[in-house]
């Protein structure tokens, strides 16, 4: 098995793949590479189990043949390589020798067969999706996912197909964003959970890209296939919380304010607050917000004032300050909304401008009691 | 310029029995104890009189019953003692800059820089008549440069006396003292002091630091220090509380699992409801069981952080579940939350709905007003005699279980 490539195309390649890797694995070969070759079609792999991504690379070669490489050494060597082409040799004595222009390196690798067959979908569904778009509705939901493994569903993030449109969700009890499109749909109704981590991948490959994205699913995994690549990973199984019956119906006090201000107000009175729980204090009467936050242990106290839109009773509300930044953090409108109806109620916060044709983000958050 | 600080340690002498005497003049002279007086009871205070039998606090009633028979026992109010201990707080608020009120009946007051004025010892003097003069309760004090040596000084000026150790003397005056009388030395290290030879300060003045870190580890290194009269520890006026917990012994040790079960519950509620009087929340939950061979288990258990009834009182009796292991009698149940933080309940968005939290307000609304027990759980209404008292205002805890004097 001998195949050419150049350097940076296989490492710009295996860092993408290299991010499915785990830091520690309990199977070693899952710290390697798989490389499958087929005369000038390269398949290299990468997986945690859960996880596979792999992507097709075009190399010069006459020679077949599957080899499991250790997948760190690898990329530290690429990385250190200016633009060349790089001979790969797979020797007689477990070894695969690199040939640069600068020397020879030989790494030991494992039989191909030890790596483990990703798994094949059966009886798929399938819907497609441009990649900016996919990239945007990960990145507009997965910070509001949860960590907590007790809830594991909590932990991914939920995707609803139907024939009128594409709706994500994600959670952790305490906030929770729902982003639909209207204009992108699928052919028929389907319901699943993502794990975080395949989805950062995504993320970061797809943004801004104009690409068609297939997504392949069934029970228990998910497909996504684009460009050369393709990643395969398992569904979170259980049964996603009823969101739609926590989103409060009625909530007659609404307040309109230029979110970098507001953003910016948060962020300042919450160096304030205590270092633990984070929680400030919404005071709203007439059109002026009061954001103030205290940490009794420090005596650290700070108070702002802001002008605002308000339609509604004044009202004292009490937020995690994190969770207020995040989700204005993750908005780009020039003004938002936030909807409220009584102070132990969720707070609706929305953008007012800034969105696509068919795109609706709607960003619930949970207050915190406040002792008055 | 010296660094030197004037640290004064005042205590009451024999504080709940002064009170009791104040309220009943028949009682002076006479051997008094106050304490439980149930079986399982101790002494948590007695009059100079009964010491000459051997008595001290913290020792079962029961022994001290039999030392002294003709002492007259009484239960003892906390109320009323608070409410003394808090008028001689009052006098030491406005004399001086800096105190720390560290139990009931003892303070340190820190006079550093007041020997311009007026000198520490004259100061000190004045402060202790005037309490004497206002509260009829008689004082002790001890005045030296910081707040090991003047504790250990004040016991060495009881009963009803002042001492001064002056700058320097530190050392020769606590050699030839008992190294019980160290703070922290109980009964267990002063056995393994006697064992080691060591029965005055002089000997671990006299012994390298190292020696007692090798023999009593990181403990070692403090009671050397205190024991050269060396505490850099400064006078806080508040304490912000790193936990608060509420333990029961039975008079009778016992098996029936609904009481059990029922004084927990009572317990955490207790609990719940005073973390959210004090806008706190908890994120360590710790349960302790004693049996009545006196083995003692305790649990605890991260949760995130809260103060809500629903959250809390599950996971106490999952501990409990876990830990009622031994088919033995138990002598005594404690829960305790710590990691305390300042907040209030974060609401989640598919546990918690309007109902429990309005529920909550009122209830906390009910128990503010008309006091802790106005609204219970029906299942912790066996439990009468659990401590309630609010920790969080600052004050030390009213009784202390096993106090040394």
């Amino acid at each position: 098995m001998k195949f050419i490539v150049s350097s940076t195309y296989l490492l710009k390649q295996l860092q993408v793949l290299g991010g499915v890797i785990n830091s520690s694995n309990t199977l070693p070969i899952l710290d390697n590479f798989l490389f499958e070759l087929d005369h000038t079609k390269l398949i290299v792999s990468a997986s945690d189990l859960e996880t596979t991504m792999a992507s097709t690379l075009d190399v010069e070669s006459d020679s077949s043949g599957s080899v499991a490489i250790p997948a760190r050494l690898l990329l530290d060597t690429l990385k250190t390589f200016p633009e060349q082409p790089l001979t790969f040799v797979v020797e007689d004595n477990n070894t695969i020798e690199i040939s640069s222009n600068h020397g020879k390196y030989a790494l030991a690798y494992a039989s191909g067969e030890e790596f483990p067959k990703a798994v094949v979908l059966e009886d798929p569904s399938k819907t497609i999706v441009t990649g900016d778009i996919l990239a945007t509705a990960i990145s507009k939901t997965i910070f509001a996912a949860g960590n907590d493994d007790l809830r594991p569903v909590m932990s991914g993030v939920f995707f609803q197909f139907s024939t009128e449109g594409l709706t994500f969700v994600a959670t952790d009890a305490h906030k929770l964003v729902k982003y639909s499109r209207a204009d992108v749909t699928a052919s028929q109704v389907a319901e699943f959970i993502m794990p975080k981590k395949p989805l950062n991948l995504l993320k970061g490959i797809l943004a801004a890209s104009e690409e068609d994205v297939t997504i392949e699913y069934n029970e228990s995994n998910a497909k996504f296939t684009f460009e050369n690549s393709e990643l395969i990973c398992r569904l979170i199984d259980g049964k996603y919380p009823n969101y739609e019956a926590v989103i409060p119906k009625e909530n007659p006090n609404k307040l309109v304010i230029d979110r970098t201000q507001f953003l910016n107000s948060v962020r300042r009175v919450s160096i304030f607050s205590n270092k633990t729980t984070h929680q400030i204090r919404l005071k709203i009467a007439g059109a002026e917000l009061n954001i103030s936050a205290e940490d009794i242990d420090y005596s650290n106290k700070a108070e702002e004032r802001l002008t605002c839109d308000y339609q509604g009773d004044d009202m004292q509300i009490g937020f995690n300050s994190r969770f207020l930044t995040e989700m204005l953090n993750n908005l780009s409108a020039d003004d938002v909304q936030l909807e409220m109806s009584l102070p132990n109620r969720a707070g609706i916060l929305t953008p007012v401008d800034g969105l696509d044709e068919g795109e609706q983000i709607t960003m619930l958050v949970m207050p915190v009691m406040l002792n008055n | 310029m010296t660094n030197q600080r004037s640290i004064v340690h005042m205590d009451l002498d024999t504080f709940f029995v002064s009170c009791e005497r104040l309220l009943d003049s028949k009682l002076i002279g006479k051997p008094v104890l106050i304490g439980g007086t149930s079986d399982r009871g101790v002494v948590a205070s007695c009059s100079y009189e009964t010491r000459r039998f051997g008595i001290h606090s913290a020792m079962p009633m029961r022994m001290a019953k039999q030392l002294c028979p003709e002492a007259i026992v009484l239960r003892g109010n906390s109320g009323i003692y608070t409410k003394f201990s808090n008028s001689v707080t009052e006098i030491i608020k406005e004399s001086v800059p800096l105190y720390e009120k560290s139990s009931i009946d003892e303070f340190y007051m820190d006079l550093t820089g007041m020997d311009k004025f007026f000198g520490c010892l004259q100061l000190a003097s004045q402060i202790r008549s005037r309490i004497i003069k206002e509260t009829g309760l008689p004082i002790s004090f001890g005045l030296s440069i910081n707040k090991t040596v003047s504790k250990i000084a004040t016991g060495e000026a009881k009963p009803n006396n002042q001492i001064q150790i002056p700058m320097g003397n530190e050392k020769p005056f606590l050699s030839p003292l008992s190294v019980k009388k160290i703070p922290m030395v109980g009964n267990v290290t002063y056995k393994a002091m006697c064992d080691l030879g060591i029965k005055h300060i002089h000997t671990i003045q006299k012994m390298p630091m190292e020696m007692m870190y090798k023999v009593f580890g990181k403990n070692g290194i403090s009671i050397w220090k205190k024991a050269n009269g060396i505490d850099n520890s400064p006078v806080v006026q508040y304490h912000e509380r790193k936990s608060i917990s509420t333990e029961r012994t039975f008079d009778k040790d016992t098996t029936d699992v609904h009481k059990l079960k029922s004084i927990i519950i009572a317990m955490a509620e207790n609990l719940a409801y005073q973390l959210r009087r004090g806008n706190k929340l908890t994120a360590c939950i710790t349960f302790k069981i004693r049996y009545s061979d006196f083995q003692t288990y305790t649990q605890q258990k991260r949760i995130p952080y809260s103060a809500a009834d629903h959250h809390i009182i599950p996971v106490v009796l999952g501990l409990y579940n876990k830990l009622y292991q031994r088919r033995l009698l138990v002598r005594l149940i404690g829960v305790k939350f710590s990691h305390l933080v300042e907040g209030g309940h974060q609401i989640d968005l598919f546990e918690d709905d309007d109902k429990t939290i309005s529920l909550y307000q009122a209830l906390d609304k009910m128990r503010e007003r008309y006091g802790d027990r106005a609204v219970i759980r029906a299942s912790g209404m066996s439990a009468k005699s659990i401590s309630r008292w609010n920790p969080f205002n600052g004050e030390p805890p009213p009784l202390l279980a096993n106090r040394r004097s």
